[in-house]
């Protein structure tokens, strides 16, 4: 199997795995980051969502090959990616202000889409620091490839979230 | 004290090894001391089972029921809190391992679950009082209890001191047993309930609760936010083997011949087969992926073809045979007064098959040893239930399997009965391939294998006097078997499982009668089989989804009533108000109605329209008592008559459900459930077509996006005297009521069927 170089949350790591694996596999079975969940596996949910180079992509479908040198980010890595945009140490209790709005708000019920939530919401919030509702409406429904779907109906608590953390993070 | 506090005998102790209130005691230090069985269910008569108190002043409760998203866990730390005066921060609970709680039960209705926690803590705080009494020398009658210190006479002393290096042994009062098969029992599986803590120790009352009521955090949603949380498919168990099953080409095909594994290309891959139970297994998750795929292409399936196609759904259920399953009223007084009603209304309703549809598909992991034992995680609600189907299905006593619990996707109803899920295929692979094995379904294999609600046809009349007033009702349900909650792995792989019967087992008549006034009312409902289920396989499953029967139910009750408002041209919700004395419910109709900005007038709108291209705009309202607790919602839908498309602009939820537990999460669980109910109103239909469903993704088997709902807004008032009500579950019944009232005030058409799709609104508009 070849080998490929990954940069997860601000780590170097090698990893052996066939070309055509998808990333999620990689992250979670080899990795042990088990925060990004499997969903429909074929780009139709947003529940594997995870950050490359600051941008959403769905790790179900992106393959081990596809990923080159761009920088991945977690949940789990939220903190760092935190860390380094506000210039303040990391520490173990740094919390990343989505993360913090997801928390404040109580935003999760079954809470299995809400990792990939969090990440379109720093995608979001990073390119469109204060979005308007429909901006923030239409980022969870027309951002290609697919909508991020929440079968617990989640919605009005998300949109909460992303207005806090955006308030959050201008200060 | 008080004659009802139970037995606190310190001389017991020794005798059971040191039981005990409060402890740094470790599981198994409580399983030892809780007298576990050889499959480790804890002893329920005994407190430590129950509770602990550590020494650091936290506090430990377990109990069988589960968090399934609707934040049980933060108001059972709340109840148990309350109860006891203690931070609700210091007090966590240990949910649904069959090993390491006491009383089993499911995990929908955490009302009922409560109340075990609930007088476990009552009685807890009277053995505490009786303590301190004696520690204090003040009476316990003279003594209070803040943040976990008790004071009396000028002195205090914390649980923790008071309990320090003792340990007590109270007897718990219990009855019930924990779920177990029954073939005679009409779904197979009975007791679902577990035990119930039982006797009445003093508990606080409502006027002076200070815990329940606050919104308190749920303490998992920080570890859900720090990526922390370990859900059932993240369990890893050394050596294990990752599969992904092959599914039968149809519902009712049977195995000709696996297919042959490329072991150029799949190296530590295997198949695994047994009857129509197909398997790939391997050490690599993605090489399973792969490897199943490939298999699945090669493997052969007998033909079959015995269904109808979801397009003559109703024409199916129509002309089946059915059985009476249930009758409310008295259908001699509703046909009389159908008879001399000035004006009688027939209609029709009818819904498809929908889905619980998590976003996650079932996954489990089983570790069968060589002597049967097993061990299996899972996200089963009902965690005592699914450890007697595994049983069962494995032919090994119940004391040898052990169900280990983890937060799963939302279930909606789907494993209420212990069944249903990836636990069979598990076992089973378990078993064969002797070693660990997790199996992970896909999407399309969940949208396709999972159970369903099934669909349904209802006919209605209503008698109306000279003034428009409803006189007499006349409900028929009909419906496919609702209650099967067999493991599909189970089906195809010829092991034993449970024989569901024909007949729903439960009150077939769900609906909660709202309107008193009308003098004369009979509601019927009729049953079948699943549909195919004489096919090898099982058929199309049927199982409970969130709101079980009163939601469809409902849906038929609440849109013949809406019709009736308007043959009475009435305002619908004057109308309603005027045919109920239930005074909750016109209370909250009237604050709901005001938040949403209602205006009364008859529908349909005056500016109504079933033609062109300009949007046409209504509002409507659906209503539904569920579990103690009155619920409006009001919908302001917008329709482009031309195109048929649908899009709700505002959507209000407002419920009575006396006391509130937990604001936020109250909020939150009328919020989602709206959505889910919105899904229903719009998008929501399983397809099949002559051999298999074939609605198995999300652009098939639409569930609503954001862009799909407006904001929900709720509305809902604390109220201390009024008891405490269901607020998780009902949400989603009242809205597709609410958007088909206002798709009737936009167009002036009735939708006698949701969803509400662009297909189906134009052939409406059309006719």
């Amino acid at each position: 199997m070849p080998s490929y170089s990954l940069t997860v949350n601000g780590k170097s790591h090698t990893v052996n795995a066939a070309a055509d694996t998808p990333l999620i596999y990689v992250l979670r079975n080899d990795l042990n980051l088990m925060a990004t969940r499997l969903g429909c596996g074929m780009s139709q949910c947003g529940a594997c969502a995870v950050l490359a180079d600051g941008k959403e992509i769905r790790s179900c479908t992106t393959t081990v090959s596809r990923i080159g040198n761009k920088k991945i980010h977690t949940i789990e890595g939220l903190p760092g990616l935190w860390a380094a945009k506000s210039g303040k140490a990391l520490t173990p209790e740094m919390v990343h202000p989505v993360q913090q709005a997801w928390i404040d708000e109580q935003v999760p019920q079954c809470g299995y889409c809400q990792s990939g939530m969090m990440v379109a919401a720093v995608d979001l919030l990073d390119r469109t620091p204060q979005p308007t509702v429909q901006q923030i409406r239409n980022h969870f429904t027309n951002t290609a490839p697919s909508p991020h779907l929440c079968r617990c109906g989640t919605y009005t608590g998300i949109m909460a979230a992303v207005q806090r953390a955006s308030k959050s993070i201008a200060g | 004290m008080s004659n009802l506090i139970p037995v606190l005998t310190r001389r017991d102790f020794v005798k059971v090894g040191g039981a005990l209130v409060v402890s740094a005691s470790l599981p198994s230090t409580a399983k030892a001391a809780a007298g576990a069985d050889a499959g480790y269910t804890l002893d329920a008569t005994k407190l430590v089972s129950w509770l602990e108190l550590h020494a650091d002043g936290s506090i430990v409760a377990r109990t069988g029921k589960t968090e399934t998203g609707t934040a049980s866990s933060a108001f059972y730390a709340q109840a148990v809190a309350e109860e006891l005066d203690v931070d609700p921060r210091k007090v966590s609970i240990i949910g649904g391992h069959t090993d390491e709680t006491p009383d089993g039960g499911y995990s929908a209705g955490f009302l009922g679950g409560v109340n075990n926690l609930k007088k476990v803590a009552a009685y807890t705080r009277q053995a505490l009082l009786g303590l301190a009494a004696e520690r204090l020398g003040v009476p316990a009658a003279g003594l209070t209890v803040a943040g976990g210190v008790v004071s009396g006479g000028g002195k205090s002393v914390s649980y923790t001191d008071l309990v320090k290096g003792q340990q007590l042994s109270l007897a718990i009062p219990v009855t019930g047993r924990l779920a177990r098969i029954d073939p005679k029992d009409p779904i197979g599986i009975t007791d679902l309930m577990g035990i119930t803590v039982t006797g009445n120790p003093p508990m606080k009352p409502m006027d002076k609760y200070t815990v329940v009521g606050g919104s308190h955090p749920r303490p998992s949603i920080a570890d859900i936010a720090m990526g922390k949380a370990v859900y059932s498919g993240d369990v890893k168990v050394p050596g294990m083997l990752h599969a992904r099953m092959v599914r039968p080409a149809s519902l009712g095909s049977t195995l000709v011949s696996a297919g042959k594994l490329d072991k150029v290309k799949f190296p530590t891959a295997e198949v695994v087969v047994q009857k129509n139970l197909v398997a790939v297994v391997s050490p690599n998750e993605w090489e399973a992926v792969s490897a199943a795929r490939a298999v699945a292409a090669v493997t052969k399936w007998t033909e079959w073809a015995g269904l109808p196609g979801s397009g003559n759904l109703t024409a199916t259920l129509r002309s089946a045979k059915w059985e009476d399953v249930g009758r409310r009223g008295d259908p001699a007084k509703a046909e009389a007064g159908l008879a001399k009603a000035a004006r009688t209304l027939a209609t029709t309703y009818e819904q498809p098959y929908v889905r619980h549809a998590p976003m996650g598909a079932f996954v489990a992991t089983a570790d069968v040893k060589t002597d049967g034992s097993l061990t299996i995680w899972s996200q089963s609600s009902q965690s005592q239930g699914a450890r007697a189907h595994i049983a069962h299905i494995m032919s090994v006593p119940v004391e040898k399997v052990v169900i280990r619990w983890a937060q799963g996707p939302g279930q909606y109803g789907r494993t209420t009965y212990g069944g249903d899920g990836a636990m069979a295929d598990a076992a089973i692979l378990s078993k064969l391939v002797g070693k660990p094995v997790r199996v992970q379904w896909t999407l399309s294999e969940d949208l396709a294998w999972s159970s369903t609600s099934p669909g349904w046809v209802a006919d209605v009349k209503i008698g109306l006097d000279d003034k428009g007033n409803m006189v007499a009702f006349k409900s028929d349900w009909y419906s496919p078997h609702e209650n099967d909650a067999r493991m599909i792995g189970a089906v195809l792989a010829g092991m034993p499982t449970i024989s569901p019967k024909t007949k729903p087992f439960y009150p077939a008549i769900s609906t909660v009668w709202p309107y008193d006034k009308v003098p004369a009312v009979v509601e019927s409902a009729y049953g079948m089989a699943n549909l195919a289920s004489e096919s090898a396989n099982g058929g199309i499953r049927g199982n409970i989804m969130r709101t079980p029967w009163q939601r469809q139910q409902n849906f038929a009750l609440e849109a013949a009533v809406e019709e009736a408002a308007a043959a009475a041209k009435a305002d619908p919700i004057e109308y309603r108000i005027r045919h109920t004395s239930d005074k909750r419910l016109i209370e909250i109709l009237n604050e709901t109605s005001q938040a949403a900005g209602w205006k009364s007038r008859p529908s349909p709108s005056p500016q109504a329209a079933k033609s062109g291209t300009t949007p046409v705009r209504g509002r409507g309202v659906g209503v539904v008592i569920r579990s103690g607790a009155q619920w409006v919602g009001i919908a302001e839908v917008e329709v482009v008559p031309a195109t048929g498309v649908v899009k709700v602009l505002s959507f209000t939820t407002g419920v009575d459900v006396g006391k509130v537990m937990n604001p936020r999460h109250l909020k939150s669980n009328i919020e989602g459930g709206t959505v889910m109910g919105l899904g229903e109103a719009l998008f929501e239909e399983v397809t099949f077509d002559a051999s298999k469903v074939t609605s198995t993704d999300w652009t098939k088997y639409k569930i609503p996006a954001m862009g799909d709902v407006p904001d929900v807004k709720t509305v809902f008032t604390s109220r201390n005297g009024r008891g405490i009500n269901g607020g998780g579950e009902a949400a989603n019944t009242v809205s597709a009521n609410a958007v088909a009232a206002a798709f009737f005030d936009a167009t002036g058409v009735q939708p006698r069927r949701v969803p509400l799709t662009p297909a189906y609104v134009k052939s409406i508009l059309k006719a």
